[in-house]
C-alpha cells in the first residue's frame, strides 16, 4: 500500500479541555506512532458489602 | 521537510498532577504508565499503607498488541510547515498524562485502573430489637 499525505494549512482558533487523565495525551504536532492501551476493572467481586476492612497489603 | 513546527500563541494549564508533563518542544520517545487502585467507601474512612498492585491481575496481565504485518509506504508532503493554535486552556492533567506542543516520534501510553467499592451492610431491626444483616 502506498499512503500519500498532503498537509495543507492547519489553523485552530481555541482549544478548551477540562481534563487530560489516565495516560492520555494531547498533542499539537506530528507523531510517527501513537500506541495507547487501557485496562479498567470493576468486576462484581469488587463491590464489597460488609464491615470496612483495609485492602490486603503485600 | 519532515516535521512541522507547532505554534501556540497562548497556553494555560491550571494543574498538573501525578506524574503529568507539559512538554513544549519536540521529543523522540514518550512512554507513560499509570496504575491506580480507586477505592470508594460509603463512609470517609481511609487506612494508610493499604492495598497492593501485586494482588490484582489487572496490573500485571500482558496487553496483547496486534503485530503490523502489512507492508506500507507513507509519503508526507508538508505544503504548509506550521500547525497553528491560537489559544489552549486546560483545567488539569493527571495520572501520567502528557500535554505536548511539538512533534514526537513514538508515543506509547498505558493505564491500568481497578475500582473497588465498599458499602455498609443494610441492617434491619426486628420487632424484638435483633439486628439482621442483608
Amino acid at each position: 500500500m502506498n499512503f500519500q499525505v498532503y498537509n495543507r494549512e492547519l489553523c485552530v482558533g481555541s482549544i478548551r479541555v477540562i481534563g487530560v487523565s489516565s495516560s492520555s495525551v494531547l498533542i499539537v504536532g506530528d507523531a510517527e506512532t501513537i500506541q495507547q492501551s487501557s485496562i479498567f476493572d470493576t468486576p462484581a467481586e469488587s463491590l464489597i458489602i460488609g464491615p470496612f476492612v483495609p485492602l490486603e497489603t503485600e | 521537510m519532515f516535521v512541522r513546527t507547532s505554534v501556540v500563541d497562548h497556553l494555560k494549564v491550571d494543574a498538573l498532577s501525578h506524574s503529568s508533563v507539559a512538554e513544549i518542544g519536540d521529543s523522540a520517545f514518550i512512554h507513560c504508565l499509570s496504575r491506580a487502585l480507586a477505592v470508594k467507601r460509603e463512609e470517609e474512612l481511609f487506612f494508610t499503607n493499604e492495598g497492593s498492585f501485586r494482588k490484582y491481575d489487572v496490573f500485571s496481565m500482558p496487553i496483547p498488541m496486534e503485530p503490523i504485518v502489512e507492508r506500507m509506504t507513507m509519503q508526507t508532503t508538508n505544503l504548509k510547515p506550521i500547525i497553528k493554535v491560537n489559544n489552549i486552556d486546560i483545567l488539569g492533567a493527571s495520572a501520567a498524562s502528557v500535554i505536548h506542543i511539538g512533534s514526537s516520534k513514538h508515543i506509547a501510553m498505558e493505564a491500568r485502573v481497578k475500582h473497588i467499592r465498599q458499602l455498609k451492610p443494610d441492617i434491619i431491626l426486628g420487632s424484638d430489637g435483633t439486628q439482621m444483616f442483608l
